[in-house]
């Protein structure tokens, strides 16, 4: 084993999945390797400008041992509950939370009662189950209590905060255990002649930094895995047209709420995320629908506090690169693909990137099986996630070219087949069970005005009066638990708010 | 405002189950008791003819959610079904001849990861200190120690890993649902099926009984066995034929005298065509032959069976013909299949009662109501291909990685190319160690393990995880097969478990 170890590891950019792979290989496989380096270029900036996560990250920073507390002050961040949605069904603003509508009821699904109830002429909305979305609509938040049976441990909690500075802690994180950083813009690749394995980078200082095992973070430009290695892109663009972001950071307008925003606009939607010190903002659009001009007043006209800066512009394709690892090199980040940021999981496909790595970790025979199971589980992740985020532009009842493009376009089989099984009865199919689960399906259809033609017809053996009276107590808790919770402001105040 | 019970307009009114086998009475039994409190009638129509063929079943652990869900007490359950508990397959003579192995439910380690676990126990085998993978699993040294009680209360005990399911007569245990089905108002009609009446639509409108009387439904669920009279007769759905990977299409099958305290666990024996099982009953021994009819007559089979059959009780040896495979949708319009008209494994994994189980769970979750939406029929479709897929792959292994060269059969089924998610599989760990989880698995990686390890399927490399988990995480597995013996140890012997609880004399 020894004898075809991996020697060192070579990560080929800083900005925060570079930096993530750094800290995660160091504290989990760097006994095992002689050195870890990382190759940046203080001249290239990074792409983060206030990042929105799902909860999964709570998980790697644990992994790695990270003290979530000083994590929060270092990166100014601020809780998350969800997402609200505004604009992308005309009739109402919806939320996306972090947790569930409450447990089954005889085995049958809460939305099916709440469809049930709504039958019945029950005007409560099926959100006032949501724990997550009426402490978000409140302001509030505290983190969890360690009961999963009571309301208050029902739910779960992501963050929002700056990816740069997050790169910054990690980056010590990972120096600390010996990750060794080199300044250096790459200017060449060497592969080695006879099997095309990455063999070096070359850097402008004409330095070589050679390595066994090749980590692409080097972002759009995957001067790796595309640039040397040519792995292909799967372009994602019929379904989901977006090419463009303007992002922009503005001043802090009052406390910060526990919300990611997403505000559907005529070409495209605004993002919207409030941290300690400043809330980061975008504007996700469609280059064939809106002038980039056009655009970028757009979103310095819906800021509710003064810019910092000039809006700066992103240009992207979605997709997935067809072979995320190839030979001896594994892309991540935004070398791996590109998903817009509407459910928060570019952070989250890099973690999940860096644990399968971790799980399936290679020596220097680079056993092609391996990549092909790697590339397997990503596929599955980048498609089901890819998904998720056509439904959002597909069920929208909002008008416009854009929106009436992505009604009418052919939608992939699987999320045909789900929206097809939702409106039939309100079953929610799954495909991969590790990504969106059953109350993120939820959420979204009946958020976007996907409403199944029936309800569950068990729910239909459930006496009408107790499930009534069952569904009233539940709101009643869902409201007074939610009340209980401290403002979202004054608790970061309290416990956490980063350094001036 | 609807009261309990009341269907709302498009509601069943009522469900037409086909065929009184076991898949008959599970369903009818599950529907009455799910559906209730509804005026949803549940219909059974079978022939005095058909009957449940004598014989024994296996089942795996989940057949105890099962009778949770009807509520059957379990004691009722073995006395009335003379049943036995089940930890673990024998195999003998299957990777070479000679070698033997135990495939048990439950997981290895105690609260161990399975990856840590594996990983652990291949880099200690490959440091030349093998053992046997029972050691390390409480149901396994159980199953080989032939000892099984009631798990302990005080949950801290290795023993909470204790898992099990049941060895059961199959006429009995359909007598036994049928009295739980009739008394929660399912209502029984004796008589043979002359004719399927489909309307133009291509719905089923009713059954014809040979004596002129009509059963009207709304939903029909075809349990008639591989004849799968209403899903192929009438429907002419196809049948999907994997008899290329899993070539047994017959089984010959006699009843022995016990040949000592029955033991927890079904023994399959490999032959040079096909493989002997035998099953132990409270009161006999099940036995029989699988194999396949291109390599080997009836005859042939019947009397080697009886060759080497201990204490063969004297009755005609019953011979069961079949087709590995499985029906192409599992449901067509108002028409489920369950059970064999659904699709047939061989019995060498027990998914047999396994796979009823979970059609009816899928069918609570994706209850129709008259409209029969083609997207809720798709769902099911789905989920039940992927599952039956699973499953063979996890039986095509059992062919395609034995090593023996002794019978033509063996060599062909390893000739054979095997379906393409087995094959990836198979390479994947054989090159890296790695079990891959595909959707709808019904054998977990444990399961994976004890066959690749029996079989003799290795990796070619060492396991990685086990620099990534540390030394300190190795050592902890040290000490299990201590904590795994010393736990087993205090349980009682099968055979005297098993006669508290069923009253024997």
């Amino acid at each position: 084993m020894a004898g075809s170890a991996i020697r060192r590891i070579v990560i080929v950019g800083g900005g925060s999945a570079g930096w993530m792979a750094a800290a995660a290989l160091s504290a989990l496989v760097g006994r095992r390797v002689d050195e870890i380096v990382l190759v940046e270029s203080a001249q290239i900036g990074t792409i983060g400008v206030g990042e929105a996560t799902l909860p999964t990250l709570r998980a790697f920073n644990a992994t790695l041992g990270i003290d979530e507390i000083e994590f929060i002050r270092k990166t100014q961040a601020t809780f998350k509950l969800g997402i609200e949605f505004r604009g992308w069904n005309p009739g109402r603003t919806f939320f996306h939370g972090f947790s569930d509508f409450g447990p089954d009821m005889r085995g049958v699904s809460p939305h099916q009662l709440w469809l049930k109830a709504r039958a019945a002429a029950d005007e409560r909305s099926y959100a006032d189950y949501s724990i997550a979305t009426v402490a978000a609509g409140l302001g509030r938040f505290a983190p969890p209590v360690p009961d999963r049976g009571s309301v208050l441990g029902s739910y779960s909690y992501a963050f929002q905060f700056d990816a740069t500075a997050y790169a910054a802690h990690l980056r010590r994180f990972a120096e600390d255990r010996g990750v060794k950083r080199i300044e250096g813009r790459i200017v060449d690749v060497r592969l080695r002649p006879d099997d095309g394995f990455v063999d070096a980078v070359l850097l402008d200082c004409e330095r070589a930094v050679s390595g066994d095992l090749f980590v692409d973070c080097s972002g759009f430009a995957a001067l790796l895995i595309e640039g040397a290695l040519a792995a292909g892109f799967d372009d994602w663009s019929r379904w989901l047209p977006c090419d463009r972001a303007f992002a922009v950071a503005s001043a802090r307008a009052g406390d910060p709420t526990p919300v990611t925003s997403s505000i559907a606009h005529r070409a495209g939607w605004q993002w919207r995320i409030p941290l300690q010190h400043r809330t980061g903002n975008g504007y996700v659009f469609c280059g064939s629908y809106i002038s980039e001009d056009e655009a970028a007043r757009t979103l310095l006209g819906n800021l509710d506090a003064p810019a910092l800066a000039t809006p700066r512009l992103l240009k992207f394709t979605a997709g997935r690169r067809r072979e995320i690892w190839k030979r001896n090199c594994i892309a991540l980040g935004l070398a791996s693909g590109f998903l817009e940021p509407l459910e928060s999981t570019s952070i989250h496909l890099v973690e999940s990137g860096i644990g399968r790595l971790i799980e399936l970790f290679p020596d220097r025979g680079f056993e092609p099986k391996l990549a092909q199971e790697y590339n397997r589980l990503m596929t599955r992740s980048y498609e089901s996630i890819r998904d998720f985020i056509i439904l959002h532009y597909h069920a929208s009842g909002r008008e416009g070219e854009l929106w009436d493009h992505c009604r009418n376009m052919a939608i992939p089989d699987a999320l045909r087949h789900q929206i097809e099984l939702f409106r039939a009865g309100g079953v929610v199919a799954l495909y991969d069970r590790g990504a969106f689960a059953e109350p993120s399906w939820v959420s979204l259809y009946l958020g976007l005005g996907v409403f199944p033609r029936r309800h569950d017809p068990m729910a239909d053996l459930i006496d009408e009066a107790a499930s009534s009276r069952e569904l009233q107590r539940r709101a009643r808790i869902v409201a007074a638990a939610a009340q209980s919770l401290p403002m979202h402001g004054a608790f970061i105040e309290k416990y956490c708010r980063a350094a001036a | 405002m609807s009261e309990p019970g009341q269907r709302s307009p498009r509601g069943l009114r009522n469900v037409v189950v086909v065929g009184g086998g076991t898949a008959g009475w599970m369903a009818a039994a599950a529907l009455a008791r799910v559906l209730a409190p509804s005026s949803c009638e549940i219909i059974l129509v079978e022939s005095s003819a058909d009957g449940v063929p004598a014989g024994a079943d296996g089942t795996i652990p989940n057949l105890r959610a099962f009778h949770g869900l009807l509520g059957i007490d379990e004691r009722d359950f073995v006395r009335a079904t003379r049943a036995t508990f089940k930890l673990a397959t024998r195999f003998r003579d299957w990777g070479e001849r000679g070698g033997t192995f135990l495939h048990p439910f439950g997981p290895y380690g105690v609260d161990a990861r399975h990856e840590l676990f594996q990983a652990y126990w291949l880099e200690r085998r490959r440091q030349g200190r093998p053992s046997r993978l029972e050691e390390w699993s409480v149901t396994g040294l159980a199953a080989s120690l032939g000892r099984f009680g009631a798990r302990p209360a005080n949950d801290s005990s290795p023993l909470r890993h204790l898992s099990y399911g049941y060895h059961l007569d199959a006429v009995l245990y359909a007598r036994f649902l049928r009295a739980h089905a009739e008394k929660g108002g399912v209502r029984r009609i004796e008589g043979d099926l002359a004719d399927v009446v489909v309307d133009p639509s291509g719905r089923i409108g009713s059954l014809r009984l040979r004596d002129g009387r009509a059963v009207d439904g709304d939903f029909f669920i075809d349990c008639s066995g591989s004849a799968a009279l209403v899903i192929a007769g009438a429907l002419k759905c196809r049948y999907e034929d994997w008899s290329h990977w899993l070539p047994c299409d017959r089984a010959v099958a006699i009843d022995c005298v016990s040949a000592d305290a029955p033991a927890p666990v079904m023994e399959a024996t490999a032959l040079e065509c096909g493989w002997e099982w035998r099953i132990p009953l409270q009161d006999r021994d099940s036995s029989g032959r699988v194999y396949c009819s291109a390599y080997l007559s009836d005859d042939e089979a019947a009397s080697g069976l009886l060759e080497s059959a201990q204490g063969a009780l004297p009755a005609d040896p019953r011979v069961m013909r079949f087709r590995a495979g499985r029906r192409a949708s599992a449901w067509v319009g108002n028409c489920l299949a369950l059970g064999d008209a659904a699709g047939f494994l061989e019995p060498l994994a027990s998914t047999g009662i396994h796979f009823i189980q979970t059609g009816l769970g899928r069918l609570f979750g994706l209850f129709p109501d008259r409209d029969f939406d083609p997207a809720i029929s798709a769902e099911y479709n789905r989920l039940t291909a992927l599952e039956y897929e699973r499953a063979r792959d996890f039986l095509v292994l059992h062919y395609a990685a034995s090593k023996r060269d002794d019978a033509t059969f063996w060599r062909e089924c390893r000739a054979a190319q095997p379906p393409e998610t087995m094959a990836y599989k198979r390479d994947l760990f054989a090159k890296t160690g790695r079990i891959a989880s595909l959707e709808e698995e019904a054998f977990g990686p444990a399961s994976w393990l004890a066959l690749y390890a029996g079989l003799g399927v290795w990796p070619e490399r060492p396991e990685p995880a086990v620099g990534i988990a540390g030394a300190r995480a190795m050592a902890s597995f040290e000490a299990m097969p201590e904590a795994i013996r010393k736990a087993v140890e205090t349980l009682p012997a099968h055979a005297a478990y098993l006669k508290a609880i069923a009253n024997l004399a």
